[in-house]
């Protein structure tokens, strides 16, 4: 008698079960603007720069997919390195092809903006007359 | 009722993708359609000649959202045979146990999709809710939950460290658990039944015609997979089965997918287990001497093809895809006769379609 | 209390509306926290209704205007009028011999606006949504109305507020005649286009079947037509299967009222997050082959007793 009652539930309403344990369980979503959101440690972000250490080599401005930097180059000493986020795929090519660790991944997102002087960065700015500075 | 033209697409909420669909029918029953593609070609494969090798990476991974990991696996195994470069042991395993992730993410995506459209919203959000476990793995693993960007020309570019390992040894038995639940599910609930036997069916003599792969081929009782058939390392040290069914229809479609996601998941615990140590990659020159290259993988939806032919310079001179939807797209058009519109639906779901893999 | 008072305020077309809104908070959070989601705030349906009211209305060309504007109207004003004779925890606004009937005609009225809502639009998924809302009343009508009639038969009389004091001195109609409760529930479930039997406006294959073309107002007032009948039928479910007791006599009525409501929607949003849509041909063959012979049987065993 209780089998068949097990078996008649099981047919007209297989997933009652999962229904009622996920009324107990914790809910899977999260309230997203309201808490922050939890990025895991390798998380590829944002590129960001270490200024100092750029020779204007130019080796990530080759491999970049989505052209998103560029070298503009007066001479030895006098170079800008520019990063457009907005082009940006986050692929973290850049940081493995520079061999002087220039360029690395933070945990930003690049989020739309209405002031496109955000969307061009200048990571490295090594003018004649002024000192490295990072944007 | 008049003879009518029902428009699917390319704007439709049961599509994904945008591709249009034009369903004559009368009263309920469908009688004929046609279908026009390429609302979603983006050139891709011009865009592989003028970008190098290595930026080409990152491009290919963006054919598809889904399987992106296995195109750009395929595109590097093609490349790395015009160089000739032998991959490390490590890098396979870390490359298959990506693939066999990606195609777990796949089919739960799949499920929740195909239990969207036929209305049982339940069954969608506790898949992709199961689903969001592989995406987390993913994530710790390459630093994205879609495009990986994991591979380069040579190998893997991220090692997975001890602690990840452990980290992933206990999700993947809750995820073993979760996605046995969704199978059982499957199998026995009503109402997804009602709505999924008998509709869409594809014969066998159907599917070797219009060349189907992938999960529908084997759904009809086509035995083919390209893990085993063509064995390359690490799937010729790891055993698995390849799951049939017979009676070609959505339902076994689901079966066929949901049994091959436990698959998956078992080869992923194997894979982990038995990964040697050494070298993540070789260095690999950046210009590829003149040759072609072709290379074919298992990815979710089925066979993968690249063909590869360079010139010499640092740019490919051609990239060929041929992706697996493109063959299912053309079975659709067996499987929209004499059905209702409410099958419609149920069909094209089951047919797992990746627009932009088929587009590029 | 004066005429005026419960009409307008309780229970009313205020209380209505209010109840409208609270009974699609609860449905909503309830089939989010089955499928393992937070649910939305409480104050979600009153700022989908407040956007849908600021959204430009658009009549799409080849659609019959004054129909478009007439419909749902037409629809708004019957499911009111019909919460005049349904009584909310014994306080009612009128009751008659008769009132059930006069209810449940104003209740179908809105199923016909929203086929005719179909009929007069230019869009292919309106039409095969109405096409589609129409077999499925056929499909469900006859059972709802044989089920809800028998508990009429058994206190013999068609005023809800004799049938509602008939229970006091027996007992629930669902404990007498639970087949003609659920009957009524599975019907509800289809006069109301819930999911599993939301076949006109199922998203995946007609877009949103007869309001597909539908914005701004007139979809507000669509909306609001759909969650006022959701709060009706419940309610009249209530009074007919679930009315006073003689157990429940001395605890104040309204509160017990609500429970009852809240306990039955909770069913719906279970029934609603259980099943898989049907197929408009396995609709009719449920309704017709195993709902309508049951409703039969329902009513024969009832009229065996009551004599």
């Amino acid at each position: 008698m209780r089998a068949a009652l097990v078996q008649g539930v099981k047919a007209l309403a297989y997933l009652l079960p999962d229904l009622l344990r996920a009324l107990v369980q914790r809910p899977e979503t999260g309230q997203f603007p309201f808490a922050p959101p939890q990025i895991p440690e390798g998380y590829r972000g944002r590129v960001q720069a270490h200024p100092e250490r750029c020779r204007g080599c130019g080796l990530c401005v080759r491999d970049c997919p989505a052209f998103a930097l560029e070298l503009h180059r007066e001479n030895r000493d006098t170079f800008r390195l520019v990063y457009y986020p907005a082009r940006c795929a986050f692929c973290g090519q850049c940081e493995i092809s520079c061999p002087f660790g220039v360029l690395y991944q933070t945990h930003a997102f690049v989020r739309g903006t209405e002031d496109l002087d955000r969307l061009t960065v200048r990571l490295v700015d090594r003018s004649a007359s002024t000192t490295p500075e990072e944007s | 009722m008049a003879r009518t033209i029902v428009p699917i697409g390319p704007q439709h909420p049961l599509l994904k993708e945008p591709i249009a669909f034009q369903i004559v029918v009368e009263g309920e029953q469908v009688t004929d359609s046609t279908m026009r593609m390429g609302y979603v070609h983006r050139g891709i494969e011009r865009l592989c000649q003028e970008r190098t090798y290595i930026q080409n990476l990152y491009l290919l991974e963006r054919v598809c959202g889904i399987c992106s990991h296995v195109h750009a696996v395929t595109y590097c195994r093609g490349v790395e045979s015009l160089l000739g470069l032998e991959v490390p042991l490590r890098a396979t395993y870390l490359r298959a146990l990506l693939c066999e992730l990606e195609r777990i993410h796949s089919h739960l995506l799949w499920l929740g999709m195909l239990a969207r459209n036929i209305g049982l919203d339940t069954i969608f959000m506790y898949a992709w809710r199961d689903r969001e476990i592989v995406l987390d793995i993913m994530e710790a693993l390459s630093g994205g939950r879609v495009s990986h960007a994991i591979n380069t020309i040579g190998g893997v570019r991220q090692d997975i460290t001890p602690m990840q390992r452990e980290v992933i040894w206990g999700q993947l038995d809750k995820l073993d658990q979760q996605v046995s639940r969704l199978l059982r599910v499957v199998e026995h609930e009503r109402s997804l039944q009602a709505r999924t036997r008998g509709v869409g069916h594809l014969s066998l003599e159907q599917v070797r015609r219009y060349c189907v792969v992938g999960p529908i081929a084997r759904a009809s009782g086509l035995d083919v997979d390209l893990r085993r058939d063509e064995p390359r390392p690490p799937y010729d040290r790891l055993n698995f089965d390849v799951v049939t069914h017979t009676a070609g229809d959505v339902w076994a479609r689901t079966l066929v997918r949901m049994q091959e996601t436990l698959v998956s998941v078992q080869l992923c615990r194997e894979i982990l287990r038995t990964m040697p140590d050494g070298p993540i990659a070789v260095s690999a020159r950046r210009r590829v001497p003149p040759g072609e290259a072709i290379s074919r993988s298992e990815a979710p939806r089925g066979e993968l093809f690249y063909y590869i032919r360079s010139d010499g310079s640092d740019r490919p001179a051609r990239v060929k895809i041929r992706t697996p939807t493109l063959p299912s797209l053309l079975s659709l058009q067996i499987q929209l006769k004499a059905i209702t519109i409410a099958d419609i639906s149920v069909i094209l779901s089951g047919v797992d379609l990746c627009i932009a893999c088929a587009d590029r | 209390m004066s005429t005026w008072f419960r009409i307008l305020i309780f229970p009313g077309f205020a209380f209505l509306f209010i109840a409208a809104l609270a009974f699609e908070w609860i449905d909503r959070r309830m089939i989010a926290r089955f499928q393992g989601r937070i649910g939305p705030p409480w104050y979600q349906p009153l700022a989908d209704l407040i956007k849908l009211l600021a959204k430009e209305d658009i009549v799409p060309e080849g659609t019959n205007k004054f129909a478009a504007a007439a419909l749902p109207i037409l629809s708004l004003t019957a499911v009111l009028t019909a919460s005049l004779y349904v009584p909310v925890g014994g306080i009612k606004g009128a009751s008659f011999e008769g009132d059930l009937i006069i209810v449940l005609f104003l209740l179908s009225l809105p199923a016909l606006a929203y086929f005719l809502a179909g009929w007069v639009s230019s869009s292919i998924y309106s039409l095969l949504g109405g096409h589609r809302s129409l077999l499925q009343y056929f499909s469900y009508e006859v059972p709802f109305l044989m089920a809800v009639a028998c508990p009429a038969i058994l206190s013999d009389s068609w005023s809800i507020t004799r049938i509602v004091s008939f229970q006091a001195q027996t007992a629930w109609h669902a404990l007498m005649q639970p087949l003609a409760f659920v009957l009524a529930l599975v019907g509800l479930i289809g006069k109301l286009k819930r999911d599993p039997l939301d076949i006109p406006k199922a998203k995946s294959e007609v877009v949103a079947g007869p309001l597909t073309d539908y914005s701004g107002r007139k979809l507000a007032l669509w909306h609001l037509t759909m969650t006022m009948q959701t709060v009706l039928g419940i309610f009249l479910l209530v009074n007919l299967f679930f009315g006073e007791s003689r157990f429940f006599n001395p605890m104040p009525a309204l509160p017990i009222f609500g429970l009852k409501a809240a306990a039955i929607l909770v069913a719906l949003s279970t029934a609603s997050a259980l099943y898989a849509r049907l197929r408009i041909d396995q609709l009719m063959d449920l309704g017709w082959r195993i709902l309508a012979p049951l409703a039969l049987l329902q009513m024969l065993v009832t009229l065996w007793i009551a004599n």
